[in-house]
C-alpha cells in the first residue's frame, strides 16, 4: 500500500499536473454593463488520479471556477484573465467547438442538482447514450486512462487492447456455462464451486466487465490460466449500446440498470438520478472529473454511499476529480489537496490534514471553527482525551438530571398522522405513533431524512394540522381543543421558524411590517411601542435598525432567517419550533444563527424543538435528540448518549454519515 | 507528510490578508437603496423602451379621448352629404367619408367610445374574475371543482360568438353598458383561470403558515398577504384585456351587433367604410390605424408588465 | 392510458351539457317571435301558426324543448330551418370549406409560427429577432377585420395577384388569403409562445449537462431545447384548431365564403335559432374532442404527466 502510493505519487510528478489553473479572473456583467469580480486571481492545480477539493461559501466562486475549466460559464460570464491548461493545453479562449470535442472525453461534469440536471422527457438511457455517441465512444471496449492501466499493470499483464472488450449481454449465458464446466474441470466441487459461480454472476456485468477481468477471475477461482484465457476469449467478444449504457449504470451503483434505463427521471429518486448523472459523467472515461457539490441535495446517508462510490469507481479508472464543496469535513475527508476559496479569491490551500490542522488564514480558521462536522468530531476526540467537552460548546448542555426533573412544557404522546395518497386504497402514516416531551428551558432535536416525518410532527405541534391519533399537549392542555381566544392564546406562545428563508417572509412586507405583523394581530400596543418594539427585537437579532424600511429580497438567507426569529420572539414565546430553520444557510451564517438561539436561550429561559435532517448541527443545540425514520420514533435520549452510545443501528449510520469522521484532527 | 507527497504547484499557500480583507459575517449592506418588490419593478420598467413608448402613447390617447376638443373643434355629427367621400382640405386633414362626415373628428372622437368601453369591461372582468377565481383557488373542494366547471363552460363558447348571440337578443338597448357586460359575461373566465393560478401558488408559501401560526386568521391571509401576492398576473392580464376588448368592441361594431349606430366608434365607421375600399380605402385606413395603435400601445404595456411583475417569463 | 382517457371523456360531459345548455338558453331568449318571422309580411294565421308551434315545440316549457332538441341532436337531427331545409343539410354544405379554412389556416400559422418562433429564440438579440417581434406584437394588435381588408385592397384590389372574395365554392387559391389572416394572430402568439419557451429552455440545468457531455450546439438545441420547447407549443396548437373554426365568423363575413362562420352570422341576424345552436354545439364539440386529442398528446410528449 504504502509502496503503491508512492509509486503513484512518482508517477504524478512525472507527467506533470493535468489541469493548471493560473491567475484565473471572472467577471460577470451586470444589466446596467458593470462588471462584478467573481473571480479574481485564482491559482489551482489537479494531478492525475488526484481528488482536488475546492471549499467555500455561496458566492465564494468556487462553482464559477470549476465551470470555467469545462467552458460552460453561466449567463454573462466571462474569463478575462489568467490561463486554464488542460494535458498542456490552453483552454481559456478556446472556440465552443474545440470545447465540445473536450467536454464528455477529457473532462466530465457531475452537477449539483439531480433533480433539473436530467431532461424530462428523455429516458435515462437515452441521455447516457447521448454521451457515448457525441464522443464517438466505441462502446464494445473499455478505454481506461493510462494511469489506471499502469496501476493494474502490476496484476495482469494485458497483452492488447482487446484484453479490455466487455462481456456481452447474449453471450453472458454461454459464458457463465463455459466457466461452470471449467470450474468443474478444475477439480472444484460443492460450496467452493457454488461460492465462484455466485461471485461471476454478481461480478460479471455486461457492458462493464472486460475480457482480461474474466480471465483474472476465472484464474482466482482455480482455472488453469491457458483455460481461462481460451474461455475469455472465446466468449468475450463485446457489448452492445445497450448493454454499455447498463453496465455505466451499474457501475455507479444502480441496482437493475437494464431496466432503469429504460425508466424516465421522474421514476427514478434523488439518489438513483445522482448515480446516472454520475454515469454519464464517466461514461466516456474522463481524465478529470469535475464534481459539483454532487451530493449537497441529497441525504447525509444517501450521500455517503453515493461519495463512497464514486470515490472508488474514480480511483479504479484513474479518473481525476476536482471537488466542489461547501464542506470543509467533506473536502478533508475526501481530497488530498484542499483550495479554500473566500470572495472569489484563494485564500489558502494545502495538502488537507495540514490546512484542516493548522489553519492560518483567518477565513480560513473561521471556517474551521463553524463547521459543525468538525465540531462534533472535535468533541469526541476531546472526550477520548478525558478532557472538558462542555468547554467546546456554545450551547450550555441541560444536565441530565435536570432534565429528568424540569416539567415538560410541550407533551407529545402517541402522535399519528395518516395521509390520503392519491389513487390508492390504503392510508400512508407519514407519522406513527410517535411520544416525547420538550422539557423547559431545554432544546429537544428531532432528527431524521426526508420523508421521516419530522416536519409533520412539527406542523401537529404548531396545530397547523390535526393528528390522526394521539395528542399534544401544551402546559398540560391537550392543544386540539383550542379554540378561538384560547387558540390564539396559543399561538401567542408557541411560534415557529420555518426552513426557507426565501419564503417565510412576505415579499411585499417592508422588514418593520413583517415583525410588527404578531403585535397587530394580537393588539398589542400602539404605533409608537410597536416602532420602539420592533427595534429591540432588531436589536437582539444583531441587525441594525435600518432594515426596518428594506424588504426581504434585499437580505441575505441568513439576515432573513434572524428577521424570522425576530418576528418569532416579538410575543415572547415559551416555545419556539424551529423547522429547519438552519438548513439552507452556509456554514458561517449557520454558525451565527445556532449562536443567536443559543443567546436567546439563555437569556429568555425559551424551549425550543428544533427539527434538522443533520446530525452535526445537533451536538451544537440539543439536550435531547429524538431520532425519526418512516415515521417512526427510532431513538431517543440525550445528545451524549446518542452520541457516545447510539443504540439503533440507523442512529449509527447518520453518526457516520456525518463528514469528516475518519478524520485525525488536533485541537487548534 | 513532507515534499514526498507534495507536488510542485501544490505547496502549501496562505493569502497575504492585506489581499484578502475579512468581512464581517453576513453583514447588512446599507449604503444600498431601500426597495420593494414595487419599486424594483418600477426601475424595471423605467429602463425597458417598450414602457417608454407604450406608456407615452397611452398617455396620448387618453388625453384625445378626455378632452376630444383640445384637437378638434368640430362635431362628429356633423356630416354634409355633398362632402361625400371628399378629398383631404385645409381644417380636414382625413378628408370625409361617405356620409361626409369629416374622418379625422370621427377618428378623434372614436378614441371616447374604444378606451371607456375597454375600460369598463376590464375593471368588470378583473373584478368578477378575481372574486371567482380567488374564492376557487383559495376554497378549494367543491367550490373549487363547481367554479373550474363553470369556467370550462364559458371556455367552450367562443366569446365572439356568445357575444353576438346575445347582443342580438338586446338590440333594441342602445347604451353602451349592454356591450361591456356582454363582454364581462364571456370574457373573465382567463381572468378567473390566472387569479386561481395564483392564489392557488400563492396559498402555499411559507409566509402564509408562518402568519397562521402568529394567529392570523384565513380571512386576513387572504386580504393581507395571498391576493396582495398573486395581484402582479392579474394586472398583467389586465392590462392585455384592455387590449382584446377594445378589438372586440370594435369588431362587434363591424359585424354591425356592437354600438348603435348613432354613437361614434372605430369599428362603426370601418364598417361603413368597407363598402367604398375599392375607391376610397383611405377612409377605412385612419379608424383602423388608430385602433391598431391603441391596441398596440396596450399590448406593449402587457408585455413591459409582464417583464417588470414576472421575472420568471421574460419576453426580451 | 385506458383509465386515463376514459376519466378525461368522463370529465367532459358536464361541459358539454352545460355548454348546450348555455347556448341554448341564451339562443332561444332571442327576441320575436320565430313562427311570426316565418310568416314574413303575410297575416298570420292563427291555426297555422298554432300547429307549427306544436310541431317545433315551441308551446312546450324551455328545458323540456332543450330535451328534445338533445336527444335529437344525438340522431343527427337539428330540425329544419324557416325556409324548410333540413338544418343538418346546411351545416353539411357549410362545414367542408369552413374545415379547408381552418386547415389552411393551422398549417400555415404552424409552419410559420414555429419557424420564425424557433429563429427568434435562438438569436434572441439579433436585428431579425427584433424585427419578427415587432411583426408579430403587429399582427396581434391589429384586428382580423383590419388585416382582412388590408389584404383585400393590398393583394386583391392594388396587385391584383389573388382573388378579392372567394364566393360559395371557393379553391386552394381562393382561400389562400383568408387563411392567412384567419391564421396571422395565432402565427403572432406561436412566434411569441415558441421564443419565450426556447429562451427559458436554454437556461436549463440539463442543457449544462448535456453541454457538458461533449454534445455540439445543433445537437443540444435540437435534442434538449427544441424538443422540451414544442410541449407547450403543440399544445396551443391543438387547442387553436376548434378557435380557427369558431373564430371564422370575421374572415368569411370579410371574403364572402359560405362557411360555418358566415352562416352562423346570417342565421343570428335572421333569428334562426335552430341553426346557431346546432353549429354552436358541433363547434363546442370538436372544441372539446381537440381538447381532448391535446391532453393525450400532452401525455404522448411529455413522460412526466402519463398516466396521471
Amino acid at each position: 500500500m504504502e509502496n503503491n502510493e508512492s509509486k503513484l505519487v512518482a508517477m504524478q510528478k512525472e507527467r506533470g499536473p493535468l489541469l493548471e489553473v493560473k491567475n484565473l479572473a471572472i467577471d460577470f456583467t451586470t444589466d446596467d454593463k458593470r462588471a462584478v469580480h467573481a473571480v479574481r486571481d485564482a491559482s489551482f492545480s489537479v494531478y492525475p488520479g488526484q481528488w482536488v477539493a475546492i471549499v467555500g461559501e455561496s458566492g465564494s466562486g468556487k462553482s464559477t471556477s470549476a465551470m470555467s475549466v469545462l467552458g460552460l460559464l453561466p449567463g454573462t460570464g466571462h474569463v478575462v484573465g489568467g490561463s486554464i491548461k488542460l494535458n498542456g493545453q490552453e483552454l481559456v479562449g478556446l472556440k465552443q467547438k474545440d470545447f465540445d470535442k473536450l467536454r464528455g472525453s477529457a473532462m466530465g461534469l457531475v452537477p449539483q442538482d439531480p433533480m433539473s440536471n436530467l431532461n424530462p422527457v428523455w429516458r435515462i438511457g437515452t441521455q447516457v447514450k447521448e454521451a457515448l455517441k457525441a464522443n464517438n465512444m466505441d462502446v464494445a471496449h473499455e478505454k481506461r486512462s493510462a494511469l489506471a492501466t499502469a496501476l493494474a499493470g502490476d496484476e495482469v499483464k494485458l497483452n492488447d487492447s482487446d484484453d479490455e472488450t466487455f462481456i456481452g449481454s447474449t453471450e453472458l449465458p454461454a459464458l457463465l456455462e463455459a466457466a461452470k464446466a471449467a470450474i468443474a474441470e478444475a477439480g472444484l466441487t460443492g460450496e467452493t464451486a457454488e461460492r465462484s459461480m455466485a461471485y461471476f454472476t454478481e461480478e460479471w456485468v455486461p457492458g462493464s466487465e472486460t475480457r482480461w477481468r474474466v480471465a483474472d477471475d476465472l484464474i482466482k477461482a482455480g482455472v488453469n490460466a491457458d483455460k481461462a484465457w481460451a474461455i475469455a476469449k472465446s466468449h468475450v467478444t463485446g457489448s452492445t449500446m445497450d448493454d454499455r449504457i447498463a453496465g455505466l449504470l451499474s457501475e455507479a451503483g444502480l441496482p437493475d440498470a437494464a431496466t432503469r434505463a429504460r425508466q424516465f427521471p421522474h421514476e427514478f429518486s434523488g439518489g438513483m438520478r445522482q448515480r446516472a448523472l454520475i454515469a454519464i459523467g464517466l461514461a466516456c472515461r474522463p481524465d478529470l472529473l469535475i464534481a459539483d457539490e454532487p451530493t449537497s441535495a441529497l441525504d447525509v446517508t444517501v450521500q455517503k454511499k453515493i461519495l463512497d462510490h464514486l470515490h472508488m469507481l474514480t480511483d479504479s479508472l484513474g479518473t481525476a476529480v476536482l471537488f466542489i464543496t461547501h464542506d470543509l469535513g467533506l473536502a478533508a475527508e475526501r481530497a488530498q489537496h484542499i483550495v479554500v476559496m473566500y470572495k472569489g479569491q484563494v485564500v489558502e490551500s494545502g495538502p488537507s490534514l495540514e490546512v484542516l490542522q493548522h489553519p492560518q488564514h483567518p477565513y480560513t480558521k473561521r471556517l474551521v471553527a463553524a463547521a459543525p462536522s468538525l465540531a462534533s468530531h472535535r468533541i469526541i476526540s476531546a472526550k477520548e482525551r478525558g478532557q472538558d467537552a462542555n468547554a467546546l460548546l456554545e450551547h450550555r448542555v441541560v444536565g441530565e438530571d435536570k432534565l429528568e426533573h424540569s416539567d415538560a412544557i410541550i407533551e407529545v404522546s402517541h402522535l399519528t398522522r395518516e395521509f390520503k395518497l392519491p389513487r390508492k386504497k390504503e392510508m400512508f402514516k407519514a407519522v406513527d405513533d410517535v411520544s416525547f416531551s420538550v422539557k423547559r428551558g431545554s432544546t429537544l432535536a428531532i432528527v431524521g431524512e426526508s420523508g421521516s416525518g419530522k416536519s409533520t410532527v412539527a406542523n401537529m405541534v404548531l396545530k397547523l394540522l390535526d393528528p390522526t391519533d394521539g395528542t399534544v399537549t401544551y402546559e398540560g392542555q391537550n392543544i386540539s381543543e383550542f379554540k378561538g381566544k384560547r387558540l390564539l392564546d396559543f399561538r401567542r406562545h408557541v411560534q415557529p421558524v420555518f426552513q426557507n428563508p426565501y419564503g417565510s417572509l412576505d415579499p411585499m412586507y417592508s422588514i418593520f411590517r413583517s415583525i410588527e405583523e404578531p403585535l397587530r394581530i394580537h393588539g398589542i400596543g400602539d404605533k409608537k411601542s410597536r416602532v420602539a418594539r420592533v427595534s429591540e427585537l432588531l436589536d437582539m437579532v444583531e441587525l441594525p435598525k435600518s432594515v426596518m424600511q428594506r424588504y426581504p429580497n434585499e437580505l441575505s438567507g441568513g439576515q432573513r432567517q434572524r428577521i424570522a426569529i425576530a418576528r418569532a420572539m416579538a410575543l415572547d414565546p415559551d416555545v419556539i419550533v424551529c423547522d429547519e430553520a438552519v438548513s439552507a444557510l452556509d456554514v458561517l451564517v449557520q454558525d451565527q444563527v445556532l449562536r443567536l438561539l443559543n443567546d436567546l436561550q439563555a437569556e429568555k429561559n425559551l424551549s425550543y424543538l428544533f427539527i434538522t435532517h443533520d446530525l452535526a448541527v445537533v451536538r451544537q443545540i440539543a439536550d435531547e435528540v429524538v431520532v425519526m425514520q418512516h415515521g417512526k420514533l427510532v431513538e431517543h435520549a440525550t445528545t451524549d448518549e446518542v452520541f457516545d452510545h447510539p443504540k439503533m443501528q440507523y442512529t449509527r449510520d447518520l453518526l457516520d454519515a456525518i463528514p469528516g469522521g475518519k478524520l485525525q484532527l488536533g485541537l487548534d | 507528510m513532507t515534499d514526498m507527497t507534495t507536488l510542485p504547484g501544490q505547496e502549501r499557500y496562505v493569502a497575504p490578508l492585506d489581499e484578502t480583507p475579512l468581512q464581517d459575517v453576513d453583514n447588512v449592506d446599507e449604503s444600498a437603496p431601500a426597495s420593494s418588490l414595487w419599486t424594483d419593478a418600477w426601475r424595471t420598467l423605467r429602463r425597458n423602451p417598450l414602457f417608454i413608448v407604450s406608456g407615452l402613447l397611452i398617455m396620448f390617447i387618453v388625453i384625445v379621448a378626455l378632452f376630444p376638443t383640445l384637437f378638434t373643434k368640430q362635431d362628429p355629427n356633423y356630416c354634409v352629404l355633398e362632402n361625400s367621400l371628399g378629398k383631404p382640405s385645409p381644417g380636414h386633414p382625413f378628408g370625409f367619408d361617405f356620409q361626409g362626415c369629416d374622418v379625422y373628428t370621427r377618428v378623434v372622437y372614436g378614441t371616447r367610445t374604444s378606451l371607456s368601453v375597454g375600460l369598463a369591461a376590464t375593471i368588470l372582468v378583473v373584478l368578477i374574475g378575481t372574486l371567482i377565481g380567488a374564492l376557487a383557488g383559495f376554497f378549494g373542494g367543491w367550490l373549487d371543482s363547481l367554479l373550474s366547471r363553470v369556467t370550462d363552460i364559458f371556455l367552450a363558447l367562443p366569446i365572439l360568438l356568445g357575444a353576438i348571440v346575445v347582443l342580438q337578443m338586446f338590440k333594441t338597448n342602445g347604451s353602451i353598458w349592454k356591450i361591456v357586460l356582454v363582454m364581462a359575461l364571456f370574457g373573465w373566465t382567463s381572468t378567473a383561470r390566472i387569479a386561481r393560478g395564483a392564489v392557488l401558488e400563492t396559498k402555499n408559501l411559507e409566509f402564509n403558515t408562518a402568519s397562521t401560526a402568529l394567529g392570523s386568521s384565513p380571512s386576513r391571509n387572504l386580504f393581507r398577504h395571498i391576493l396582495p401576492n398573486s395581484l402582479a398576473p392579474i394586472i398583467v392580464i389586465g392590462t392585455t384585456s384592455l387590449a382584446t376588448y377594445i378589438v372586440l368592441e370594435a369588431t362587434l361594431s363591424f359585424l354591425g351587433v356592437g354600438l348603435p349606430t348613432t354613437t361614434v366608434s372605430w369599428g362603426g365607421d370601418i364598417s361603413e367604410a368597407q363598402t367604398n375600399l375599392m375607391t376610397n380605402p383611405m377612409v377605412l385606413f385612419y379608424p383602423s390605424a388608430a385602433l391598431a395603435i391603441t391596441v398596440l400601445s396596450f399590448i406593449m404595456m402587457g408585455d413591459a408588465m409582464k417583464d417588470a411583475l414576472d421575472p420568471k417569463s421574460r419576453t426580451a | 392510458m385506458g383509465k386515463y382517457l376514459l376519466r378525461r371523456v368522463l370529465q367532459v360531459i358536464p361541459v358539454v351539457l352545460g355548454t348546450t345548455l348555455l347556448v341554448y338558453a341564451l339562443v332561444f331568449a332571442l327576441p320575436g317571435d320565430p313562427v311570426k318571422a316565418m310568416f314574413g309580411d303575410k297575416p298570420v294565421n292563427q291555426a297555422v301558426a298554432a300547429q307549427i308551434r306544436a310541431e317545433y315545440h315551441l308551446d312546450k316549457p324551455f328545458i323540456v324543448q332543450y330535451f328534445i332538441f338533445l336527444k335529437n341532436a344525438l340522431t343527427l337531427d337539428f330540425g329544419q330551418t324557416f325556409a324548410g331545409q333540413p338544418v343538418i343539410d346546411e351545416i353539411a354544405r357549410a362545414f367542408p370549406v369552413t374545415i379547408r379554412l381552418a386547415l389552411m389556416a393551422f398549417v400555415f400559422e404552424a409552419i410559420f409560427g414555429v419557424i420564425f418562433g424557433v429563429i427568434s429564440g435562438l438569436k434572441k438579440g439579433k436585428w431579425y429577432d427584433t424585427v419578427i417581434l415587432l411583426v408579430s406584437l403587429l399582427l396581434i394588435s391589429v384586428p382580423t377585420f383590419v388585416t382582412g381588408f388590408l389584404c383585400q385592397y393590398l393583394f386583391g384590389i392594388k396587385w391584383s395577384i389573388l382573388p378579392v372574395t372567394a364566393g360559395s365554392n371557393p379553391g386552394f387559391i381562393d382561400l389562400l388569403m383568408p387563411a392567412m389572416v384567419l391564421g396571422s394572430v395565432s402565427m403572432a402568439y406561436i412566434i411569441r409562445l415558441t421564443r419565450a419557451e426556447i429562451s427559458s429552455n436554454i437556461a436549463e440545468d440539463y442543457v449544462r449537462t448535456a453541454r457538458a457531455k461533449g454534445m455540439s450546439n445543433g445537437q443540444v438545441m435540437l435534442r434538449h431545447v427544441l424538443r422540451n420547447s414544442l410541449i407547450p407549443v403543440v399544445t396551443y396548437l391543438g387547442q387553436d384548431i376548434a378557435a380557427l373554426m369558431g373564430g371564422a365568423m370575421i374572415s368569411e363575413t370579410i371574403f364572402n365564403i359560405h362557411g360555418v362562420g358566415w352562416l352562423t352570422y346570417q342565421s343570428i341576424l335572421k333569428g334562426e335559432g335552430n341553426l346557431v345552436v346546432s353549429i354552436v354545439t358541433l363547434l363546442m364539440l370538436i372544441f372539446v374532442v381537440c381538447n381532448l386529442i391535446v391532453d393525450l398528446l400532452y401525455a404522448a410528449l411529455d413522460p412526466r404527466i402519463r398516466y396521471a
